[in-house]
């Protein structure tokens, strides 16, 4: 059984078709790469396996370790163990960094049956994590992501996934903004993750990446629909030739 | 035939006051009170007294045997009124530097006339509570007097069909400070307080209100603030309690680099009404003033704010920022706000803003795409837009506190949603 199954997905946004019928099958270990040009809906793709309100199938299915997950809220979806890193993490103005990620931390903990962390344990935990993603504690103390730094805002999503230790991650043009330094830490805080029973979806522009987090699967998204799947070569051929040959082709 | 209660209060607050020459401050106050206010007036359009006159009431005669049921908090020094009577007996012995008196009755008629002076001159309270009140009680902090210690005051009592009236009057003298934490926990009755703050030269107040009466309360807080050179006035309010609670303060800066602050939040469930009124004069050059006003409003609850802001001509370099901001967690609750600037001085930096509306669907996703399920996350929200306001309204060391005392109502609001 896939972790991750997604069936013919069709979706409206204002009555405009966005997706057309993608489908996708993401097995444990595995990591895919999803490319594509601008608006051809790999946002809302991730917008809508997260559960975003209004953002709910047309017609097909999405399966999590064959549960179904089309009538699942977003918060229940994240428990069960699947993460959306944002294209644009979202400022929460007055939300203390350490309180947010313990709420969240927590609320997986307690779908999993663990145990909850208490304060101080919480506080120890998270400064580990942190520092393991150059993320100073500091900003732990800061409201979440008011006047973080683009690079920063990413490291924090990246922070969030290793404490939440998602089954299936989806990083949503994590790379973008990033320095040079920064796509390193990024991408080895996102390898450190990667085992034999979770898998990640990295949503990219730019083959670089790919050569820190190396893909099982290269898919590119067309027009709300997946045109060609490859392996890691796929991703070199879009960086040389760019979309236009691949999209007349399909 | 139907019978006109509310002629009847206006009759016993005449009656009340027969025994006194006409030139006495309390018949000369309730001469000026001959009804509630019509809601065809603009002032009181957004927050109607109509089921005030339909509700037979008297004021009150305070039983000064009644015993307290609050304790001290936070404050080093309490004092205490109880149905509107000042209680020297539940009250602490002040520092050095600070005194308490009743007003005799030349002072009070001084009192009366400085109030009238105000633009709170017609206000219900202003009329009824001079009428009325056992006593004008008056606070002074003298010249060069900084009193460290808070002083936590309690309003309670009240009784079903009778008002409430305690007036009270602070002045500190050049150069003092005082921080002031005013309580207002009344039992099922009409309660009409009244204050005259004068701050003078270099004068600074902390001021922070908890208006926290039951549930069937209806509280007209009256309040003007007179502020001299270079006073400042920081004051806080949080409207939590009562059926009605209106909270009208009318501050007047009259001396050059005067500072104001004047933030509130109310928190309303059920079928609370509530409404800060607000009026801040610049009659002279230089002085700031600043208000930020936050609201969350769940049930069948209504709030208000109104703020009017003038600036006269002669008041130059004046810089007014007023801010308001409405959360609605309930389809059923509403909030208006009100904002009014008269400004005749063309030199100014004035802004003001005023938003109602529901949580943002962004923030709430991303705390929902945490796996935070969406009470809590909604919660968490709301926690923050009061926290926000609270931590840049109060000093530090009383965050916590004020924030609990916000936090307790929100709760009750939020579980009322589930
Ligand atoms: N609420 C909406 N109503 C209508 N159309 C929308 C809405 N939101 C997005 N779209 C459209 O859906 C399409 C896909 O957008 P999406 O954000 O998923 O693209 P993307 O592949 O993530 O692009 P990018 O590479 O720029 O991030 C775009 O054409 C966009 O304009
Ligand atoms: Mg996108």
């Amino acid at each position: 059984m896939s972790l991750l199954e997604i069936k013919n997905a069709h979706l409206k946004l204002d009555n405009k078709e966005i997706l057309k019928g993608v489908s996708l099958s993401v097995n444990k270990g595995e990591v895919h790469a999803i490319m594509g040009p601008n608006g051809s809906g790999k946002s809302t793709l991730s917008y809508m396996l997260a559960g975003r309100e209004g953002y709910e199938l047309e017609t097909g299915e999405i399966l999590l370790e064959g549960n179904p997950l089309n009538e699942m809220s977003a918060d229940e979806r994240a428990r069960s163990g699947l993460f959306l890193a944002f294209q644009y993490p979202v400022e929460l103005p007055g939300v203390g960094g350490m309180s947010f990620l313990r709420e969240a931390v927590n609320s997986r903990r307690k779908f999993l049956g663990e145990e909850e962390f208490d304060h101080l344990g919480f506080v120890k935990e998270a400064r580990k994590e942190a520092s393991k993603m150059f993320v100073k504690d500091e900003m732990l103390k800061r409201a979440v992501n008011v006047g973080f730094s683009g690079g920063e805002k990413k490291r924090f999503e990246i922070l969030q996934m290793a404490m939440l230790k998602p089954k299936v991650s989806i990083l949503d043009e994590t790379d973008s903004g990033l320095d040079v330094d920064a796509l390193k830490i990024v991408s080895e805080g996102v390898n450190a993750q990667r085992n034999k029973e979770n898998a990640i979806v990295v949503i990219t522009h730019y083959q670089r990446l790919l050569d820190y987090i190396v893909p099982d699967f290269v898919h590119i998204l067309s027009d709300g629909a997946i045109i060609k799947s490859g392996g890691p070569e796929l991703a070199l051929e879009v960086e040389k030739n760019g979309y236009a040959g691949l999209i007349n082709a399909a | 035939m139907l019978h006109d209660v509310k002629e009847d209060y206006v009759r016993s607050i005449k009656k009340y006051t027969s025994s006194y020459h006409e030139n006495h401050f309390r018949s000369l106050a309730s001469k000026d009170f001959n009804g509630w206010p019509n809601p065809l007036e603009e002032k009181w359009r957004l927050s109607r007294l109509g089921a005030l006159s339909r509700i037979k009431m008297l004021p009150i005669k305070p039983d000064l045997k009644k015993v307290s049921d609050s304790n001290k908090k936070l404050g080093s020094y309490i004092l205490k009124f109880i149905d509107g009577a000042f209680r020297e007996d539940l009250s602490s012995e002040l520092p050095t530097g600070i005194s308490l008196k009743e007003l005799n009755e030349k002072e009070s008629l001084e009192f009366f006339h400085k109030i009238k002076e105000s633009d709170l001159n017609n206000h219900p309270s202003t009329n009824v509570s001079l009428s009325c009140t056992p006593s004008i009680i008056k606070l002074t902090v003298n010249k060069d007097t900084n009193v460290k210690e808070l002083i936590e005051i309690f309003y309670e009592g009240g009784h079903q069909n009778f008002s409430v009236h305690p007036v009270l009057y602070v002045e500190l003298k050049e150069n003092s400070n005082l921080s002031l934490i005013e309580n207002f926990n009344h039992f099922t009755s009409l309660v009409m307080p009244l204050q005259l703050t004068e701050i003078q030269e270099k004068g600074s107040l902390k001021s922070i209100k908890i208006f926290d009466d039951n549930d069937d309360t209806y509280n007209l807080s009256a309040h003007c603030a007179l502020l001299s050179k270079e006073a400042t006035f920081n004051s806080f309010s949080l409207v939590k309690g009562g059926i009605f609670t209106r909270s009208e303060t009318h501050a007047y800066l009259n001396g050059t680099n005067a500072k104001l602050n004047l933030n509130g939040v109310y928190i309303s469930g059920k079928k609370q009404h509530h409404d800060l009124t607000t009026a801040i004069y610049h009659d002279v050059p230089d002085c700031t003033s600043k208000q930020i006003v936050r609201g969350v409003l769940g049930g069948f609850s209504s709030g208000v704010f109104q703020g009017k802001v003038r600036v006269a001509p002669d008041a130059q370099k004046t810089d007014g920022q007023q801010m308001s901001k409405a959360i609605l967690v309930s389809k059923n609750a509403n909030a208006n706000a009100k904002p009014e600037l008269e400004i005749y001085a063309d030199d100014v930096v004035c802004a003001h803003g005023a938003t109602v509306g529901e949580l943002d669907d962004d923030q709430l996703f991303y705390l929902n795409s945490r796996g935070i399920p969406e009470n809590k996350a909604r919660q968490m929200l709301i926690q923050a837009f009061l926290k926000d306001i609270i931590n840049d309204s109060v000093d530090g060391q009383y965050h916590d506190y004020i924030f609990n005392e916000a936090q307790s109502s929100l709760s009750s609001i939020l579980n009322e949603e589930k």
